[in-house]
Parts: C-alpha cells; structure tokens; sequence
C-alpha cells in the first residue's frame, strides 16, 4: 500500500513545472502516446499509475559494484534476491495492515447496517459514527479504503469517501458526491439527470435521491476522511443539508477524526451538533499495528535482513518524536531492503533457501577481498590473534580456500544464530506476564546486552519474590512457548532441540508441585527468599504503642529447598539468555543492517539548515574560486552569499539602499578598481531574487524602499 | 350565488387549532389570507423564531385548504363552481444557489399543477415569471369545474438562501403582479424594514411560547417510560417535571419548544429512576426533586452531544461526566509525537505573549530572572497594568508569524525535561542529536500536520503562499486546558512562559 501511496502522492507534481523552458521530444510512435492521457478523477483504483515504471524483471536495473568487478550473475542474483525478500515480507505486513482495522470495521459496517434502529421515526438527525484514528493521517487512507470496500460488499446502497483536498465548495462536495455515489454501479445506464421533464442541475440531491428509490437503497454512506481539515463551515453546511434530507435519503456519515471527538465537536456550532448522532470508535493504536509488524517482518523468523539495534533505536526515535505512522516505518524498511541488496555486493549471500555450497560458486576473488575488509572480519582475526591463533589467522589473510571454507562454515552456522537469538527473544517475550514492548526487547537482543539488561533483572527479581505455585505457573509459561513456537514469529517448537532445558524445567516444576501440595497441607505457606527478608519487620500496637521488633526468621526445610529451586531457575535462564551479540558473529554483515546516518539524511532531511548552511559558508559545498575557507566576507564568493551575509546582520526591516552600498563595496573593494557597476547591479539584483526565491526577504509594506526579512538563520 | 366573502370552513380551522395549541390568532389570520374566498394576498410574510410553528401551520393550514373542494362536493351539488387552491413549499435550507430554488420552485409547482411538458431552464427570475406563467396557463385551460383557481407559492427559510442575488426577494414580490392567482408566502426570522421594496405586505407574526404556552404543549407529548402508577400519575409528575426544567435549565438557555422538550424527554429516564426502583413514590413531589436536584444543576445536557448516550444511564452518570472532560486532553497529548506538541505548547505561548515581551522570557541573557512568572520588571508591569487590565487570556488568541513560533519552539525545547522522549523513557541519552532538529524537514511536516488537524489555524486566505513560508500567520486553535496538558506531558510548565 506504502508504494502505491507513494507514487499517488507525487501525482500532482512534475518536474516541469519548476523549469523555465523545456524542449518537447515526441516520445516516438509508441502506443503510449497514442494514447488519450488518463483523467485524473476517473482512475480506477489499483491500476497501475502511469509515473510506475513499467519495470520487467529481467532488465537490469541494480549497478554493478566492487568497482565494475562484480559479474552481471551476481548483480541479477542481487536483484532477483531483492524482489524475492522484499515481495515476502510486503505480503506478510499487507495481511497485519489488512487484519489490523478488522475490529473497527466489522463495528462500523454493524453500525452503518442497524443505524436505522438509533434514530426513532421522523428524527431529523443524521447517524453518524465518528472513528478516532489517531494523528496519523497517512493511515487514514487506508482505513477508508476498507471501510469502503467493506461496506460495498455489506450494505446496499452507495459509499463515498470525501477528502478536504477535493472539497472547496458546496457545490463542488455535492457534484462530487451525486457522481461518485451514481457511477458506482457501474453496470448499470447513465443515470438520467432529468425529473419530469425537467433537467437537474448536477448538484441537486434530487439526483441521488431517484437513484436511492430506483436502486432501493437501505444507506448511502458519506465518509468524510479527515474531517479536520475541512472547512468548518462546509461541514456546517452539508450536515445540515443532509438531516434536512434524512426523510427522503437515507443518509449516514462516518467522520475520521485524528484528534478527539470533544475536540471536533467543540469547533461545531449548535446548529450543526444538533443534526448529528452516533457513535465513537477507536482504531487499534499506531503503536499496537507497529508492534505487530515489526514481529512480522523484523523478528521473524523468515525474513531475511534483519535491522541492528542502532538503526531500530533511530527509527523508533523518529516515530516516537516525529511522525507516528506505520507507512513511514515500513518506506524505512523498504529502504533498508533496497540499501542492502542495492549497495552491498556480498548480499548474494543472504539468501537463506539455498545452499551455502550453490552460493559460494558465485564468489569471485573480489568478493573475497571485500570480506577481507569487513569489521566482523577483522574481529575473527583479532580474536584469533588473541587466542594464539596466528596461523589460522594467517591462513584467513592469505588462503582464499581456506577463507572459503571459513565463510561456508559462518554461512551454515548462521541460521543457527539467529535462531538461538529469537528463540530467546520468544522465551523471554512470553515468561512474563506483562512483557517488555517487543521492539525494546529485540533491541536488546540484538545489542547483546540481554544478559545484562534490566528487563532480564526484573525477570529475575520477580522470580526470587514468587510463590511455589508463581513458579510452576511460569515453568509451564516457558515450557509452553518452547514447545508451541510463536505465530507471529513463525517460529515452530523447539522442544526436541532443548532436552536439557525442557527437562530441568519438568524437574523444577514437578518439586514446586510437591512443595506447593505439602504446603496446602501443614497449611504453612512457603515463603521465597525474597520474601522471608521483607517480611522480618514486625509491627505491634500494644496500648497504643506501637512496638517495632524483628522476626527471627526461621527457614523451615521445605522453603530451604524452594530457594534451592529458585537459584537454580534463575541460573538456567540466566544462562539461557546469555546470548552472543550479533555484531560479534562473523559475517554478520550479509543479514544484518545497521546504519542509521545514512537513513536519517535520507528519511529526516534538513532542507532549511543545508541552505542556510550553503549560504553562510559557501567554501565548505564549492572548491573553485571561493577563495580559502577564510571566515568573513570576500568578493570571490557568489553574489547570493555576500548579500546573505549583510541580510543577516540587518535587523527586520532591510534598507535597500544601504544593502546595495554594502554589496557594491564588497565587490569593488577586494578588486580594487572600480568596476563595471551594471554588471555589479545586475549580480546584486540576480542575488536578491535568488533570496526571495528561497522565501527569506519580500516586500515590506511598512517602508516602501525596505525589504522585511522572513527568515532568521538557525530555525 | 355564493357571497364573495367567506371564511374557510370552521372544521379545517378547528383540527389545525386543537392541532397546534396557542397559536389560534395566527392559524386564523393565516387561513384568511389565503382562502381563496377570503382576502387572498399577494405577498405574505411569516416571521418569527425558530421553533416556534411556522411551517408546520403553514403546511397544515395549506393542506387544509386544498383539500376543502372534495368535501364540498360531497354534500353540495356538483354544479355549484368550487375553488381550487395548491401549494407548493420550497425549502431554502436546501437550495445551494439562488439558481438552484428557482429551479425548485419549477419543479415543485410542475408537481402541484400536474404540469406535464419539459420545462427549460430557469436562470433567472425573468425566466421564472415565464416558466410559471407558461404553467399556470396550463392549469387554468383546465376544464375540471373549477371557476376560482390560486397557487401558493411557500419560501421556507428564504432569508437563509445561499448564494442568493440581491434582487431576489423583490423581484419574487413583484411576480404576483405579473401572474394572476398567485400567493407568495415567505417564512423567514426577521424581516428587515421593507425587504420587499413593497408597501402594504401583510406580516404575521409567530412569538415565541411563552412559559404556560411551552408547559401546555409539552404536556400533550407522553413521556416514556410511563410510571407505575398509571396514566395519570405519569401525566401528574411530568407536568410537575416539565415545569421544574423549564425554570431551572429551559428558562436560560433553551427556551425554544424544541430544545425544552429533548431535554425533558433526555431527563425523565434519570428522573423517575428512583421511583421505578422503588426508593421514592411520587406523591410528595419535593422529595423527589431534591432527591434529583444534580439533574438540574448540571449544565451538559443543553449542548447537544453528538455521541449517542448508552441506553439507559447510568447512576453515576455526573460524575462520569467529570473524568470525561479530563481524559479528553490527555487524549491528544500522548497521541501526538513529542515534538509536535512541543510546537503546539510553542504556537499557544507565541498566540497569547504578546512579542514585545519575548525578550522577557526567552531570551537567554546573564540575569537570572528569565524564568520570571507574570512580565517584566516591577517598573514595567505597573505601567502594564495602568494600559491593560484584561486578562490576554480572555482576549483569545492572535495571529503570529511562523518565524516567531519556531524560535519560541527553539526556546522551549531546551528546556523541556525531555519527559516524553523516546530515547529518555530507554535510559540512552545522547548530547550530539541536539542539533539535528535545527531547520528539519520533520519539524516543518509537524507544523504542516498540526495545521490541517486544525489546531492551528492559518491565518488570511487559505491559498496565500506557502504553509511553510516564514511570513505565513498562524493561530492557535486549542485553549489553555488542552496546552496545559500537553506541556505537562513533555515536562514544560507553560505557566512560566506566559505574560500575566
């Protein structure tokens, strides 16, 4: 969905625009162009945007790297691995974005069928239901896309969606309404425009309403997407008008609402209030769907790039501060996706499916050389190094074979890592009862810094404070999710692989068991260690003084082996989640992505700060004949930078006047000779207009030679 | 021969009063006007507030009439000429152009008249005055045993006509001298002096009921669910009820027939709860009423709520009231990313300071009173209050220029306590990120956003230069609550910032 919004977005928009000629080249006699442009209005949904390149698989549009070594095989191997991983993992987070408003529209869609049942006979009001989506607009869009097809399929009578940007006017929303709400059936004859005899006028609802008695409609649906954005007073407008209709048109609205209900409803006047009725529904949580996509297409099992605990940190650092929105986190994936196969030559290597011994016959010796130059390598040797090693060390540097084997030994073992890494990842997300979020957790994971962690020691410190029964209630939560594998991680059990845990635990549980049952007998509850030192305080209150005095704690035989029990739990996952940091593992580069600049510069830009930048400092963007990186002003800088300079040492209100003898002086000062001073006027004026250009001076009205500045640098 | 002047039967008259209680001069005025035996006018005008009758008398009265020649042909001998009155009512409210309610008004006497041809177009008045003449025309070649024939045209609502040409109302006043047999019957709110350029139009006035009025005719609407004791105790209470709304909420605010009968209908449910449960009988009334006296303290119910209220309410319905308001806020402030309500916090202190107190609280300088609360110096603020003793608060918000907020948002983002941060809630700080908010294409898309939810609200018209251009005026849109709130979430205290 991500994609196709993307291109849709940029619609509007063309490079042409912004030249100021261009030259027309018939583009040959293709059937293209034979072909009469699209409407705009009246594209279908889902069909291929024209700015989509038409793309087939088998041209190559991925760049050979390692300098123009790389063969043509590898880069079409790339590629096809591209399409393949990213294919996989869109699918599996268009099924979470399609299940995640299932709640909400099965809601709407029963609310939209009885609203009938709210309003009694002859109620002018209008049902309407009001679905709080939250502030992230760009989710919007879909929502209402389903709703829409949702309801076309359930309810008879037509559904139109309305958004503010195609909503100037009354009559405009209306036009656009009778047509939408009449075309869609499309089967169907051009719908008549005329009443006995007499033709209407296309915004008459009159229209709509012979095309709901001959249809025999039960509702027709007006769904007004972001209903914020719109005009408050055409919302007045069109509210009223359709209660004014209630008893001739069946009307019911859908309202998207991003901020709250009270807040829309206090921007309404009475009169509008007063026509409308219905119900509040809440759509599941950006971050909830987040949460549920990154299970899907990060941590599980199946995917094939997995993101590093740097650029997971950045990105839901943005999401949290910036933008709240799902599309944007998986554009950000998407980009990760590319990036990897795009720009990295030894991502031939991530393909999981097939064999390492099919791979490796693709590698040639540049390959070779650039995994020689990898960190993880670097870090095998210096561990090799340290561990005496130095003819294997040796043998790595120098024996391609010898690499080679090397490499199909990390390939093979690899699995087995990741593997180990979300099965703790699964083990530790499903022992508690309330679970740290996914995301947090993954970043630990991935950091390697579990062990030491405080989500692991609050794991451990809850159990020291559980009870016999706490303990086999969480043995058996372990248990059960070693031996059922996750859903949405696609892991499956891996119970028969994990004997020694599996029946340690049995162990452990079976003498809680035991515990627990002797206990309920001599009905002396077994207290934890934990839980013995808590309770030594004793308070009395003996009249009316209260008495302090210490319990000696005495620990019966039954709870010594119970602490017993719980050492050895905590030791056991203690050692379980004793996991090895991915960035340690060799060639971990091939699976895993973490490098969040490069996605800041390209995901957070700073258009402003680059041009401020480029204007105060031009030396540091242009080497030629700027003259040095000297602080100050020279005449060797271009003519927008002197004038930027003297812009910003000017107050609000600029003297034209006196901004040209600046400039002027500049100019002909480090020249020495007067100079031609048309030419100069000429550059003054071209540097001005460039300023205005970028929105930073425009005309005061307050003095009539002055110019009033609009941008302070460093905002 | 039949005299000239007649009044239109008594039995039409006396359904349509007993119909409508206190309105018996108005029907009676109304029907004489219109009756073709009567003293047919040209021109009528309604006025009055809303809820207060109007169409539905003119509706009844209209249909009344029309309907008089079948009955009279019943007991009367068939030769004896009849009169044939019709009507048809065009609703402004649903007319989007002045075009559109001519078109209506073609349409709609098409209907009446049984016109059966195309009509053209109709642009304008003049080709309104064709159209109606070509039909009227029609109608009256009509050979039916008709001798008296008059068409009443009803403009409901036509002070209200969107986009409305300025000629409308007069040129429409003046149709009736054009064609004969024509009524125009203008409802509308109130008329300005002469509004019709014509002297000698009858006007009708519709006042509002008045108190004994609103309790006479709310008695006749049954409330449900009826009392145990029966039909009578019911009728007993509610009027009791009634008269207990309508002095202590409907006398203020709602005291149309309209918005006091919701009211009282939305009460009565929570008003005899007691009863139906059993705690209290309705005998002795004050006990009851004291019993219930939140009901009528409490102000919500007369702002109509556009969420539909569960079906029965609930006991602790006021004070549930109470949390909603403060959940409300809360709403947006954790749904909003961190630095957009940064901005918004920004946005509210740059609509309520005024700028030349900027300096005052933002500005880093070497004092140690930048964190003042209340403005400027002891000097500067009793010459302050000597100029302006209103509140900026009260004064609502003004317009600000986007280069102000962002430098107010630079000010304050230094020293938010970073509460609601992503990377503060995760214990893993970092000093040098500091500077990538500077001049962000994400700040500038939270501006963008925070503009087309609407709370802030772009000054001038809407098209003019770009919403991001630095000379663009913004204007807040959420009050001090919901700032309030949001400033707290991200660990600024607002008070601090704003000028008294």
């Amino acid at each position: 969905m991500s994609d196709v919004e993307e291109t849709n977005s940029h619609t509007g928009f063309d490079a042409i625009d912004h030249q100021p000629a261009y030259i027309y080249t018939p583009s040959g006699t293709n059937d293209d162009a034979l072909e009469r442009p699209t409407k705009r209005r009246k594209v279908a949904r889902g069909r291929p945007s024209v700015l989509q390149p038409h793309e087939s698989i088998n041209s190559l549009v991925f760049e050979p790297l390692l300098g123009g070594l790389e063969t043509v095989e590898c880069v079409r191997e790339r590629q096809d691995l591209f399409q393949k991983c990213w294919s996989e993992t869109d699918a599996r987070i268009q099924s979470i974005l399609n299940e995640a408003n299932e709640d909400t529209l099965a809601e709407v869609t029963a609310f939209v069928d009885g609203s009938g049942d709210i309003n009694q006979e002859g109620d002018e009001r209008v049902p309407a239901s009001f679905i709080v989506t939250g502030p992230n607009i760009a989710s919007q869009d879909l929502l209402f896309k389903q709703l829409s097809a949702r309801l076309k399929k359930e309810i008879n009578g037509p559904i139109v969606t309305l958004r503010s940007g195609d909503a100037s006017n009354l009559k405009a929303v209306l036009k656009q309404l009778i047509r939408d709400a009449t075309n869609q059936r499309s089967e169907d004859e051009e719908l008549s425009l005329e009443q006995d005899g007499r033709k209407l006028l296309n915004y008459d609802l009159e229209i709509l309403q012979g095309y709901v008695k001959n249809h025999g409609s039960q509702r027709v649906v007006v769904a007004f997407q972001d209903s914020e954005a719109f005009d408050t007073n055409l919302v007045v407008d069109l509210v009223t008008l359709f209660s004014s209709w209630m008893d001739r048109i069946p009307f019911t609205l859908l309202f998207g609402i991003a901020t709250s209900v009270e807040l829309f409803q206090e921007r309404l006047p009475r009169a509008a209030s007063r026509c409308l009725y219905g119900v509040r529904f809440d759509v599941e949580q950006t971050s909830s769907i987040l949460e549920r996509i990154f299970q899907s297409a990060v941590a599980n099992s199946k995917a094939s790039l997995r993101l590093g605990s740097e650029l997971v940190a950045s990105l839901m650092e943005r999401q949290h501060d910036h933008v709240q929105s799902v599309q944007s986190f998986i554009v950000a994936l998407k980009y990760a996706y590319m990036c990897h196969f795009y720009g990295n030559a030894l991502s031939i290597l991530t393909d999981a499916s097939t064999s390492p011994q099919s791979l490796l016959k693709l590698i040639q010796p540049c390959h070779l050389e650039a995994i020689r130059m990898l960190p993880s390598f670097r870090k095998l040797i210096e561990w090799l190094v340290k561990s005496q090693q130095l003819d294997r060390a040796r043998e790595l540097l120098q024996d391609d074979t010898i690499l080679v084997q090397e490499i199909e030994g990390a390939l093979e073992s690899k699995d087995g890592n990741i593997l180990r890494l979300l099965r703790a990842f699964h083990m530790f997300a499903s022992a508690l009862s309330e679970p740290p979020s996914g995301i947090d957790l993954y970043m630990a994971i991935f950091e390697g810094a579990l062990s030491n962690s405080d989500h692991l020691k609050r794991v451990l410190d809850s159990i020291k404070r559980m009870t016999p029964d706490d303990l086999v209630v969480f043995t058996k939560r372990i248990k059960g999710a070693i031996e059922n594998g996750s859903y949405e991680l696609d892991l499956e059990g891996w119970a028969d692989e994990d004997d020694d845990l599996i029946g340690e635990l049995r162990d452990v549980e079976i003498k809680a068991v035991g515990l627990s049952e002797n206990s309920s007998d001599t009905e002396k509850p077994i207290r934890s260690s934990d839980a013995i030192h808590s309770k030594g305080l004793r308070t009395t209150v003996i009249a009316q003084r209260v008495q302090l005095s210490y319990e000696k704690s005495t620990i019966t035989e039954a709870e010594k082996e119970f602490i017993g029990l719980i050492d050895h739990v905590s030791k056991l996952l203690e050692q379980y989640f004793t996991v090895e940091n991915p960035k340690d593992l060799f060639l971990n580069e091939l699976w895993l992505c973490d490098s969040a600049d490069s996605f800041l510069d390209v995901f957070a830009p700073r258009p402003r700060a680059a041009i401020e930048n480029a204007l105060s400092a031009p030396h540091e963007y242009l080497t030629c004949d700027v003259g040095g990186s000297e602080e100050g002003l020279s005449s060797t800088y271009p003519t927008t930078a002197i004038v930027y300079q003297s812009y910003l040492e000017a107050g609000s209100l600029i003297n034209m006047a006196d901004l040209w003898t600046t400039f002027h002086e500049i100019l002909s000062g480090n020249e020495g000779d007067e100079g031609d001073e048309r030419e100069a006027l000429m550059r003054f004026y071209r540097a001005l207009a460039d300023l205005k250009l970028v929105g930073m001076v425009k005309q005061s009205k307050k003095k009539a030679d002055h110019l009033a500045k609009v941008a302070w640098k460093g905002l | 021969m039949a005299s000239m002047f007649s009044l239109p039967t008594a039995v039409v008259l006396t359904s349509i009063v007993s119909q409508f209680p206190c309105r018996e001069q108005q029907i009676r005025s109304l029907a004489t006007l219109l009756a073709i035996t009567g003293a047919p006018s040209r021109n009528i005008v309604l006025y009055g507030l809303e809820a207060t009758g109007k169409s539905a008398i003119t509706k009844a009265i209209l249909q009344g009439l029309s309907a008089e020649p079948d009955k009279s042909l019943v007991n009367g001998d068939s030769d004896v000429p009849h009169d044939q009155l019709r009507y048809a009512v065009i609703k402004s409210a649903e007319c989007i152009t002045g075009r559109h309610l001519l078109e209506q008004a073609v349409g709609a006497v098409a209907k009446a008249v049984n016109w059966e041809g195309n009509g053209g177009r109709c642009e304008n008045v003049a080709q309104l005055v064709v159209e109606l003449g070509r039909m009227l025309e029609g109608w009256r070649a009509l050979d039916d045993g008709a001798t008296n024939r008059r068409i009443v045209l009803v403009f409901d609502g036509i002070d209200h006509q969107r986009e409305a040409p300025p000629t409308l109302l007069p040129s429409l006043a003046r149709l009736g001298e054009i064609i004969p047999n024509l009524t125009i019957l203008y409802i509308i709110t109130a008329p300005r002096p002469n509004f019709l350029h014509l002297t000698g139009v009858p006007h009708i006035h519709f006042p509002s009921y008045t108190k004994p009025e609103l309790l006479q005719i709310i008695s006749s609407t049954p409330p449900t669910p009826q009392l145990p004791g029966g039909a009578k105790e019911t009728q007993e209470t509610w009027s009791r009820f009634t008269s207990a709304v309508y002095d202590s909420l409907s006398k203020h605010s709602g005291r149309d027939i309209l918005s006091f009968r919701s009211i009282s209908l939305r009460l009565w449910p929570r008003f005899i709860k007691p009863i139906l449960d059993g705690q209290l009988s309705s005998t002795p009334f004050s006990r009851l009423l004291v019993a219930n006296r939140s009901l009528f303290q409490n102000e919500t119910v007369l702002i109509p709520g556009i969420i539909s209220e569960p079906p029965l309410a609930k006991s602790g319905a006021v004070v549930q009231g109470g949390n909603e308001s403060k959940g409300k806020y809360q709403g947006i402030a954790t749904q909003l990313p961190y630095y957009s309500r940064l901005l918004l916090v920004a946005s509210y202190l740059a609509s309520f300071n005024p700028p030349r107190l900027d300096i005052l609280h933002f500005m880093k300088s070497a004092s140690s009173k930048r964190r003042k609360k209340g403005g400027g110096t002891a000097l500067s603020r009793s010459s302050n209050t000597k100029r302006r003793s209103i509140s900026r608060k009260l004064l609502g918000p003004q317009a600000f220029v986007l280069e102000r907020m962002l430098a107010i948002f630079h000010c304050i983002k230094e020293d938010a306590d970073s509460r609601g941060r992503y990377r503060n809630a995760n214990g893993n700080g970092n000093a040098n990120e500091r500077k990538r908010e500077n001049g962000s294409a994400d700040i500038q898309m939270a501006i963008a956003t925070l503009a087309s939810l609407r709370l802030l609200v772009k000054m001038g018209a809407q098209n003019a230069g770009d919403a991001m251009d630095g000379a663009c005026r913004y204007r807040v849109a959420v009050g001090w609550e919901v700032v309030r709130g949001v400033a707290r979430s991200v660990g600024v205290e607002a008070e601090d910032y704003l000028a008294d």
